[in-house]
């Protein structure tokens, strides 16, 4: 009997295989004694209280297959569909589809998951959406659906974790996703081997290859409008229950510096933005390694008057300048530390006592020079202008590699540190795609085009 | 797989790297007798080279030297070759770092020791030259992408200069019709042999595509007329036989009015030593790769391979450690030799490669 109904809903058949790989895809049959009737509905998008108590009972109390079905198609804002894309708009969108006898019909069940979403808190932005991914999957899923509302959507369910059985969700759009990387995933994920799975960035550290790493190679973010833009570049999203973020790959070092708002400015102050962000990189990681530099190895590399300005302001300050920077630098680490597990209530208090006071004591008391207290607030600034908090920490834990070598071999050593870091950053590879490159929208290119040849 | 792109990548960072060493030396020292007609010579046999290579080196889709030579030659002829040419490239980014040694010490910090910075160039330069070929190609595109802006800075302003002596540029150029000299064809065609890492580079370039390679002449000549006539024009006709390392005092008298950094010497010398350090670490990879291939296969066996990776490395800077003890005027002879064998090495391999192209073709015929 339910073949024979299978048989005749050719459009249901189609719709299986269009949604074929959609892991929270709901296909039941409904039968009493005198026939049946298919429901199917997409479980991350549609509300099951609206399904068990508008769908489901009535079919039930009615007992009539065909009079249920034009209950159905009566209901306000249910459509009868004989179209093969407009269905899977539908059922995209939130409907439920109830197929009896070879028709169709669809029921709006959307879930609208308004509560419990909360704003973004890692990666604020001025303006633009600021939904953030929740803790439960069922929530985060349904904020990309709403957002990306196409049916070659894919998503994939895992379970990692011996004891903690996380449920992870593998995205992706099957139409411009490279099916290289995808696989390349789904196997580092299958030989994972773990007890207990509990954050993103957790499993962000199992899935890349190599252990002594500096640089991210995929971005945790907590974002939803960044995963769907991610994914309509041909990414791959990977999303766990009971965090608040997810992991896209595969990312270039670009895209790190690329802040979700930088689409809705202005172009010309989108660049701007961007350009302030390399340069505060630059500054981070240079400024600490040339004030070694040019304090103890050449001065007159700078003008007169900048290298007397410092000399005069490090008059009194009774140690190398090396060992003023780090000095001061790991205070300066000490603090934004603290400030972070330090309540909110509290939290205004130390950045005033540790950097007002202790910065003004210091100079005063002559153990730290004016300038190094400038330069390190400047250091200590331009380092958050990264938008990802992944890179914002590689880039404050490479520093101290320039300044280890301004230390060592003066202007030289930062020269030496740059040219390693450069071709470092270029020999790596985000699941398969260069990490770093002058021009890196030929990266890019591979995902969006690759069915031109590119490169 | 590599854009052709990178090729002019390759061959950039040759003519840039020029202008620091030998070649503004050699052509200086003829700049009587026949430098300005060697530039012109130059210009032709480096654009002929550049040409005849390209084309066979396209027969030989994603093959470097160690392949083309496996596959067409007796192993007994192959292998001292590669090794000689090993050798070659090993000596060509020796000697860029042993001069940026001499230079630092020179201009940059005459208190940190010789051993100290050569320490810290051979670091860098050992453990990058183990970088596969295609990212190395990448990092040089990044490194020109640096240093290009501020060459060109360097360039302009030096040109823009109201105290730059045209008349001396003048009275030079009244020497043009002269016959050309060995030694300064040697020194400028160096301008041109960028192209000769494709040896190695060629696995990464499949179907090379080159256009337009007048450009590529043009550029070369514009360097070397550069890099001939603005020292002249800073020193004088004669003032400037005096002087070693030509252009970095030729950028020591550029004075920036406007910036936190006053002399232009310093914005040269980063620029220099960014780009020199890549290219001796791409000179380096090519040595290792052609010695590489003189040992042992080591697919799929990543362990063998670092030992012997690491082995050729260490022997490497242990031969930059022990040619540290040459003075200037021996390093500089040494230079002038090597310029010289590059300049037949290069003829040879050009050779070599066509008749390799030849017996392959008999072969499969």
């Amino acid at each position: 009997m339910s073949g024979q109904l299978h048989k005749q809903g050719v459009t249901l058949e189609w719709i299986r295989g269009q949604l074929s790989g959609f892991g929270d895809l709901e296909d039941k049959i409904m039968a009493v004694p005198s026939g049946e009737v298919s429901l199917l509905y997409i479980k991350s998008v549609t509300d099951g209280q609206t399904i068990s108590r508008n769908v489901v009972a009535p079919f039930y109390e009615m007992g009539d297959p065909a009079a249920y079905y034009s209950y159905i198609a009566d209901y306000p804002g249910s459509e009868e569909v004989t179209e093969g894309t407009r269905a899977l708009d539908l059922l995209l969108s939130g409907y439920a589809c109830i197929g009896q006898a070879g028709r169709l019909c669809f029921f709006d069940a959307l879930k609208a998951e308004v509560s419990g979403v909360k704003e973004t808190i890692t990666e604020s932005i001025s303006q633009g959406p600021s939904d953030a991914l929740g803790e439960s999957l069922a929530v985060n899923l349904n904020l990309i659906r709403r957002r990306y509302q196409s049916s070659s959507l894919k998503m994939e369910f895992t379970i990692i974790g011996n004891v903690s059985k996380t449920k992870v969700a593998i995205l992706y759009d099957e139409s411009r996703v490279n099916h290289n990387v995808l696989a390349e995933l789904k196997e580092k994920l299958d030989s994972l081997k773990l007890d207990v799975l509990q954050a993103a960035g957790e499993l962000e550290k199992y899935i890349s290859s190599d252990k002594l790493r500096i640089f991210p190679k995929t971005i945790v973010t907590e974002r939803p409008d960044r995963v769907v833009f991610n994914l309509a570049e041909g990414k791959v999203a990977v999303m766990l229950d009971t965090t608040g973020y997810a992991i896209v790959l595969p990312s270039i070092f670009n895209d790190f510096f690329t802040a979700m708002d930088d689409k809705i400015h202005l172009p010309f102050v989108g660049r701007f933005l961007k350009l302030l962000r390399i340069l505060g990189v630059a500054m981070t990681l240079w400024l600490p390694a040339l004030y070694i530099a040019f304090t103890s190895y050449n001065p007159e590399i700078v003008r007169v008057q900048i290298a007397l300005l410092i000399g005069g302001s490090r008059a009194t300050v009774p140690y190398p300048s090396f060992v003023e920077v780090i000095l001061m630098m790991i205070m300066m680490e000490f603090l934004t530390e603290a400030s972070l597990r330090l309540p909110r209530a509290i939290g205004p208090t130390a950045t005033t006592v540790g950097g007002l006071i202790l910065g003004q004591a210091a100079t005063a008391a002559g153990l730290i020079g004016n300038i190094m207290i400038i330069l390190v607030s400047v250091v200590a600034i331009s380092n958050f202008l990264i938008p990802l908090n992944m890179m914002s920490f590689s880039i404050r834990v490479l520093k101290y590699f320039f300044v280890v070598a301004a230390a060592v071999l003066g202007l030289v050593g930062v020269v030496i540190c740059l040219v390693g870091f450069t071709m470092y950053l270029c020999s790596q590879r985000s699941f398969g795609q260069p990490y770093f490159k002058l021009f890196f929208l030929d990266t890019l290119g591979t995902t969006l085009r690759k069915k031109s040849g590119g490169e | 797989m590599a854009k052709s792109r990178y090729f002019y990548c390759l061959f950039l960072m040759n003519t840039l790297i020029n202008i620091i060493n030998f070649a503004p030396r050699e052509l200086i020292d003829a700049r009587f007798d026949g430098a300005q007609s060697s530039i012109l010579v130059a210009v032709a046999t480096g654009t002929l080279f550049i040409y005849l290579f390209t084309k066979v080196i396209n027969k030989f889709p994603g093959q470097g030297l160690p392949e083309i030579f496996g596959s067409a030659l007796p192993k007994l002829l192959a292998a001292p070759l590669i090794f000689v040419y090993a050798v070659l490239w090993y000596m060509a980014g020796a000697l860029i770092l042993l001069s940026f040694v001499d230079i630092t010490l020179r201009f940059i910090s005459p208190d940190t020791g010789p051993y100290a910075i050569l320490f810290g160039f051979l670091a860098v330069v050992c453990l990058c030259s183990r970088i596969d070929s295609l990212s190395l190609l990448y990092g040089l595109e990044v490194t020109l992408g640096i240093t290009l802006p501020l060459i060109l800075y360097t360039t302009v302003k030096a040109i823009i200069n109201p105290d730059f002596s045209w008349d001396a540029v003048l009275q030079v150029m009244t020497h043009s019709l002269h016959a050309p000299d060995m030694n300064s064809i040697a020194a400028a065609t160096f301008t041109f042999s960028g192209y000769i890492n494709l040896a190695v580079f060629n696995r990464v370039f499949h179907g090379l595509k080159l256009k337009h390679i007048w450009i590529l002449s043009l550029e070369g000549f514009l360097v070397l007329a550069i890099c001939f006539f603005v020292p002249i024009g800073y020193h004088g006709t004669v003032g400037i036989e005096r002087h070693v390392y030509t252009w970095f005092t030729t950028a020591d008298s550029i004075r920036i009015e406007a910036f936190l950094i006053e002399r232009m010497l310093y914005i040269f010398y980063f620029a220099y030593i960014t780009l020199s350090l890549v290219s001796a670490i791409i000179q380096w990879h090519v040595g290792k790769e052609l010695l590489l291939s003189l040992l042992p296969s080591t697919a799929k066996k990543p362990k063998k391979k670092l030992r012997q990776e690491i082995v050729i490395l260490v022997l490497f800077a242990a031969g930059a450690l022990a040619l540290m003890r040459m003075d200037q005027y021996d390093l500089n002879m040494l230079g002038v030799f090597l310029l010289h064998i590059r300049w037949y090495g290069e003829l040879l391999l050009i050779l070599l490669l066509f008749w390799c192209y030849w017996i392959v073709r008999r072969r499969r015929a």
